[in-house]
């Protein structure tokens, strides 16, 4: 990659790791309790208050590892850090996806869900890992970037 | 300083001299060894990410998190919950109780088909598949309607995870805390087997190096890991108490796993294992895998929990559970705290976990346990006794003096865990 | 027989020895020293072999307590099979201890512990070129990640004693077949 690459990387890492430090510590704190909400973002989620602060852990992770890497961003090891902490959002992002695909399709009374029902299951508010997803692709531009160079 | 003289008086004939040496060996670097040629690859980062302690603690807890939600929402909400619940409930329980001849009364229909319970001295028909106990509804429920979406869940996950490479990395990571109990890394291959089942998880101590290795390896696989089918019930009767589950027999595993250390002479010498680099998992390796493994439990499981179901609807019917109950009542609520009627799950847990705990589901539906004394139950059920497979599997692969050594550390540990349970209940207030 | 763990103090080998042992092992004082040393056993083709992590030393010809334990140590395991620890990023001194114990006449294989290590140092070393040189067997490993250890133990049995001189031969061989031929090295080189 080059300079103007490695740059954006690491301030655009920087950004996004700080967000996911503080929706990590806010999901800690929530976990006390119910969880919380705020607008269309949602802690608690459809899952099970059990894994509520496990799920804090993972993102406060994903926090530190994000932060830690934007320094010298194109060296391999740092980069290795974003690629990690993007891997552990796709795990509990995909797996929040995964739990409302798997409640969406079986109905309540009947067989399958009703078309309404099915795309209820899929609207807002979204937990923070949901958010954070889109934002984590980033990194595959630099992974592929990374194979390029590194041949 | 009378080392220093031996050590002289001891002279040593070597060919070289050091100059000879030191040339040699620039002789061989400048042929072998080259500067600024190597580059780490991302792929190299990463795997040394995975098995430092503090990078590879927190992705162990994603894998691992990802591991239990992808096994909830696959078995419990999609299958279980979603499509089986309202097929058997609705569908199968009701057209059996319509076409199968005899009535409720009748000992073959109760047997086969529900054996109804008492609602204020009335016998009256079953609406769900935990309370029928018939071995065409409770029996097949159990297997087809709850247990396999469990299995596949688990055996699916954990091929992958071995395909990609995972497992031996988190094998090296936990090894020193396994250390501290006498056994490796490696010990999570068979644990994390036994999640599924512990027929194969007892078939892979095999590696183990030392009987001592063995012996506490499968001592402690049929004590404190409850398999696939036992927790996939679990997860659908008491959702809210997995995590205290899960926790009082993590303790007890790594506890009574220092205890056998101690106490169990012999050597336990590292396992060790390959670790290949991370590669992408084949879709033909992992389905064949989960062809293999779910296969194999099919056929140890269905023949016994259908089998199991008989005997404790032929116990209860006879008049032998009630004979039972009152036998070992007394000990059961004293003891452990747990009411009378639990002797039917244990007396069905000789024969197959997932159906004792749905024997358990049965009870809990008439409403006679409290919450802890569910847990307690559940706890029991778990340590008292290896399933009757595992247990075959025990005789075949250990030695008569082994299985009896097996066998009192079992009886030992029932007896302190449960107690300690029960008293912490009290004490904490909630027995 | 045992198996000698030597190597240079800071090579990683304590991390080494327990990927090798395991849980169980025991600590000794080296009679009538204040040198402490570590002892295990380990599973070698089903038989237990004892494995002894002798105290760090730079050479064989002692500067200290702990080098002159390692040397005794040595010389009273005439029958032992000697696992050399090198830092793969510090090769050439690693090789003078381990060319000292070959020529003592002892078998040896050669670890490249740290290997992790020195591919960050973008270090790259011709493994199956220096196994062709010292006729031993030299194995890349990674005490941290486990990387290695079960080559490793499987070469332990291959291990032989091997003539310095044919090292020295095989050393000018393979370097006059390099400079000789543009793809060097190739089948033809020497083994002793």
């Amino acid at each position: 990659m080059n300079e103007g690459e490695e740059k954006f990387g690491s301030i655009y890492f920087a950004v996004l790791g700080a967000v996911a430090l503080a929706f990590g510590v806010a999901e800690l704190i929530a976990s006390a309790g119910e969880g919380f909400t705020w607008g269309i973002l949602d802690s608690s989620g459809a899952s099970d208050p059990l894994f509520l602060p496990w799920k804090a852990i993972i993102l406060i992770s994903v926090g530190f590892f994000y932060l830690s890497s934007v320094k010298d961003f194109g060296e391999v090891h740092q980069l290795a850090k974003a690629v990690m902490a993007s891997i552990m959002i796709w795990i509990v992002a995909g797996m929040a996806i995964w739990s409302r695909i798997a409640g969406s399709i079986p109905g309540e009374e009947t067989w399958f869900n009703s078309l309404e029902g099915f795309l209820a299951s899929y609207a807002p508010p979204y937990c923070p890992e949901m958010f954070l997803l889109p934002f984590s692709l980033v990194i595959v531009y630099y992974v592929l970037k990374e194979g390029e160079t590194g041949k | 300083m009378r080392l220093r003289a031996q050590v002289k008086k001891e002279v040593v004939k070597v060919p070289l001299s050091v100059d000879e040496r030191w040339d040699l060996i620039e002789n061989i670097s400048k042929q072998t060894v080259e500067f600024g040629a190597y580059k780490h690859t991302l792929k190299d980062a990463i795997a040394e990410l995975t098995v430092k302690p503090l990078t590879g603690i927190p992705v162990a807890i994603a894998v691992i998190y990802g591991f239990w939600s992808f096994f909830c929402d696959f078995a419990g909400t999609l299958f279980t919950d979603g499509f089986m619940v309202k097929i058997f409930d609705e569908h199968w329980l009701p057209w059996l109780q319509s076409v199968f001849p005899g009535g409720l009364r009748n000992s073959f229909y109760a047997l086969m088909v529900d054996a109804g319970h008492l609602e204020e001295g009335i016998l009256v028909a079953s609406d769900n598949c935990f309370e029928a106990f018939g071995v065409l509804t409770s029996g097949l429920f159990i297997v087809f309607g709850v247990v396999l979406w469990a299995i596949l869940a688990f055996y699916l996950i954990f091929a992958i995870l071995e395909d990609i490479g995972y497992l031996p990395r988190l094998a090296v990571l936990v090894d020193t805390v396994l250390h501290k109990i006498g056994l490796h890394g490696y010990a999570i291959v068979p644990t994390f087997l036994s999640l599924g089942c512990n027929v194969p998880g007892v078939t892979a101590t095999r590696p183990l190096e030392t009987r001592k290795q063995r012996f506490m390896m499968m001592t402690l696989l049929a004590i404190f890991v409850p398999c696939g089918a036992q927790i996939g019930i679990m997860q659908d009767l008491v959702p809210e108490l997995m995590g205290w589950i899960f926790l009082t027999l993590a303790i007890g595993y790594l506890g009574f796993g220092f205890i056998l250390n101690k106490i169990v002479p012999g050597k336990s010498p590292e396992l060790i294992m390959d670790v290949p680099p991370y590669q992408m998992p084949t879709l033909r390796n992992i389905g064949r895998k989960l062809w293999i493994r779910t296969s194999g439990f099919l056929l140890v499981a269905v023949p016994f929990v259908l089998l199991g179901c008989l005997i404790v609807g032929l116990m209860y019917l006879t008049g032998a559970m009630d004979w039972l109950a009152a036998v070992f009542g007394p000990l059961l609520m004293v003891w452990f705290g747990v009411p009378s009627e639990t002797v039917a799950p244990l007396i069905a847990g000789f024969l197959r976990k997932d159906l004792a705990v749905g024997v358990l589901g049965g009870l809990m539906a008439q409403g006679i346990m409290t919450t802890f004394q569910v847990f307690t139950s559940v706890i029991l059920l778990c340590i008292y006794f290896p399933c009757l497979a595992t247990f075959a599997l025990m005789i075949k692969e250990e030695n008569w003096k082994e299985l009896l050594g097996s066998l009192a550390s079992l009886v030992a540990m029932v007896f302190v865990y449960g107690g300690l349970i029960h008293l912490v209940g009290i004490i904490l207030g909630v027995a | 027989m045992k198996i000698l763990l030597m190597g240079h103090p800071n090579v990683g080998k304590s991390v080494f020895f327990n990927r090798l042992t395991g849980a169980k092992v025991f600590e000794s004082n080296y009679p009538g020293t204040t040198v402490d040393f570590m002892k295990g056993w380990m599973r070698l083709e089903g038989e237990d072999v004892e494995l002894i992590d002798v105290p760090g030393a730079f050479s064989l010809e002692p500067k200290d307590r702990a080098e002159e334990v390692a040397v005794k140590m040595l010389a009273e395991n005439r029958d032992s099979v000697v696992v050399c620890v090198l830092d793969a990023s510090k090769v050439e001194r690693g090789l003078y201890l381990a060319l000292e114990i070959i020529e003592r006449g002892y078998p040896v294989v050669v670890a490249l512990n740290m290997w992790d290590i020195a591919e960050d140092k973008n270090i790259r070393i011709d493994v199956e070129k220096l196994e062709r040189i010292l006729g031993v067997p030299v194995v890349p490993t990674t005490a941290i990640s486990g990387e290695g250890f079960k080559e490793l133990v499987s070469k332990i049995k291959e291990a032989a004693p091997v003539k310095i001189e044919g090292v020295i031969e095989s050393a000018s061989a393979v370097s006059a077949a390099a400079s000789a031929g543009k793809e060097g090295g190739g089948e033809s080189a020497a083994v002793s």
